[in-house]
């Protein structure tokens, strides 16, 4: 039982960042980004590569990965959604874009890498145990990593200046403009950051599975759902969200079929949204 | 090159008839639909199901896939109960449709898992002799679609299509007028699920074979774009997107000749590619597409 919780704890861990990546790139450009499962996928593809054809340390080649992906959704955002904000596109339309470049970037990967699975260059380590329970070492990096990153997020969003601005601009566009903030500025900053966090995602993802083209749409709903779950735009809701997804879900496996493991988010999304539709840390968002 | 003709036509036809369902819930109701290739499976599959494990006529069958297609769209517009945005209809729809898919793909004494189903035979096809089947074929089709436009044409100029351009328009107005909005919303998915149910059931009498794969995302792909071409709202202006989506799709075919060294999986890679590159060309460059919406004019 306590095995589970904590392979559940793990499961969920691997999603905070993609789904604080969500969280905060609905908070600046408000609509739901369904490009973020493709572009884990690529992400994880490109540190594929340094690590494996170019033989760098998969943690250097993470940061250089990192940085190289963050520039990268820069320029994507230049070459679509920026075009469809400029003529005042609605959010749908913007999902739909998001909807078309997820197909566009995972079959980039395909194209290059194929359809059969790979793995990063790490040795392999054997298991060990820790207070009864039973945890390899990838799971311990996961873990390490992911808190780093959200205590990083939580100083950068809390107590420096563009995290101040993206947290204003999330929270009233035309407000933030008023009073002098660079918002197309800010835009690209929160694309660079979600470049990183999503790197880092992808590598955890793949350090966990696999490398192959499916990886990052086959976690999409379960981000949504944590995502949801915390309230959309709320980072602090996005990492108690993908915690109890994550633990809910691999619980849920005692009772249900593994393979109908992604009905439990759903489950949870549709509950969210009849019970209480601004999630567990969002404020309820009242229309004009 | 004249079967090549009549067996492009009959697959535009249920494609259309598909897009029409996603012009329905989405250019008229203002609903977006991401799952539509696990609801449009479902329908497929139903019709199949019915087909071959119950023994029952083709009609009934496909009746009976239009309704259960029908009722689980109108469950999925259940949840638009608090919120009615439509970032998270859309992130539910998704998530049904692939619930759905990863059902089909599981309960293989069903379904036929990963294997699919085969053998489903084709209306009247023992009756009608063989040489002239496919016209008669097609023909049907043809009156299908037709009727199909017919049917949502006058629908959506009666009452309720303007209480559902109301709702696209502005669903608080909407609200203050008087007009219940989840009842309106639920019966706006549930028709739309009544084509998609239909489309599903042509797909399987046309390939009279079915499995997981002919129903991924891309076919989501496809009725979008047919819809943003055609004109959002505009019932003709679909058929012709679905006709211009498809000689895309199927010209696409012929890369194969044009960039050698390419084997199945990159070059189905490279049809999605430029699938998704068009889906967002359309989306910059023509928003409104090609055919207007239908609009009372005041004189």
């Amino acid at each position: 039982m306590i095995q589970i919780i904590f392979n559940g704890f793990v499961t969920g861990i691997v999603i905070t960042l993609p789904a604080l990546a969500i969280t905060l790139l609905f908070g600046v450009l408000k609509f739901p980004n369904f490009a973020v499962g493709a572009m884990l996928t690529l992400a994880a593809y490109i540190v594929f590569t340094l690590n494996v054809l170019f033989e760098l340390n998969l943690f250097i080649s993470t940061i250089i990965a990192a940085i190289f992906f963050g520039f990268f959704l820069i320029v994507i955002d230049q070459i679509t959604f920026a075009k469809l904000r400029v003529s005042g596109s609605n959010s749908i339309t913007l999902m739909v874009c998001s909807l078309g470049l997820g197909f566009v970037l995972e079959n980039i990967a395909r194209l290059i890498y194929g359809n059969n699975a790979k793995s990063f260059a790490i040795e392999l380590a054997r298991p060990f145990f820790f207070l009864d329970i039973r945890m390899n070492r990838e799971q311990m990096i996961t873990i390490i990593v992911s808190t780093l990153a959200m205590v990083f997020m939580y100083v950068l969003l809390k107590h420096m200046s563009i995290g101040r601005a993206m947290r204003a601009v999330s929270d009233n566009t035309s407000l933030s403009l008023v009073r002098g903030i660079d918002s197309p500025l800010i835009i690209r900053w929160t694309w660079f950051i979600s470049g990183v966090l999503l790197t880092i995602g992808g590598v955890l993802i793949g350090m966990d599975r696999a490398i192959e083209p499916p990886m990052g749409s086959s976690y999409l709903i379960a981000i949504f759902a944590a995502a949801i779950l915390g309230g959309l735009g709320s980072p602090l809701g996005a990492f108690v969200g993908s915690l109890v997804i994550g633990i809910v879900s691999e619980l849920s496996t005692l009772v249900i079929p593994p393979n109908y493991r992604i009905g439990i988010p759903l489950a949870v999304i549709a509950l969210i949204l009849i019970f209480r539709p601004q999630g567990i840390f969002g404020k309820p968002n009242i229309k004009k | 090159m004249l079967s090549f003709i009549v067996l492009m036509s009959l697959v535009i036809c249920f494609s259309a008839i598909l897009a029409l369902a996603l012009n329905f819930q989405w250019g008229l109701g203002g609903m977006i639909n991401f799952g539509l290739a696990g609801l449009y499976a479902l329908g497929a599959y139903a019709c199949a199901i019915f087909i071959l494990k119950l023994n029952m006529g083709f009609l009934s069958s496909t009746l009976l896939a239009m309704l259960i297609v029908s009722l689980v769209c109108a469950l999925i517009s259940i949840v638009t109960l608090r919120v009615s945005e439509e970032d998270y209809f859309a992130i539910v729809t998704l998530g049904v449709g692939e619930m759905l898919r990863l059902v089909v793909l599981n309960e293989d004494w069903l379904t036929g898992g990963a294997l699919g189903l085969s053998g489903i035979p084709r209306p009247f096809s023992s009756i009608i002799p063989s040489d002239i089947y496919i016209y008669f074929f097609l023909a049907a089709y043809v009156f299908v679609l037709f009727f199909c436009i017919f049917l949502i044409n006058i629908l959506a100029r009666s009452a309720f299509g303007r209480t559902m351009r109301a709702i696209r328009e502005d669903d608080v107005v909407a609200a203050t007028l008087g007009k219940n909005l989840l009842w309106a919303r639920a019966r706006i998915f549930a028709i739309g699920g009544l084509l998609i149910g239909l489309a599903g059931s042509m797909h399987a009498f046309y390939y009279q074979y079915i499995d997981p794969t002919q129903f991924s995302n891309i076919v989501v792909a496809y009725a979008i774009m047919a819809v943003i071409a055609g004109g959002k709202g505009s019932n003709f202006g679909v058929v012709i997107g679905s006709i211009l989506i498809m000689l895309l799709l199927e010209g696409s075919r012929f890369l194969k000749e044009i960039i050698p060294g390419l084997g199945s999986d990159q070059l189905s890679a490279v049809r999605i590619i430029i699938i998704g590159v068009g889906l967002i060309l359309v989306l910059i460059y023509k928003p409104n597409g090609f055919m207007k919406e239908y609009r009372l004019s005041v004189q």
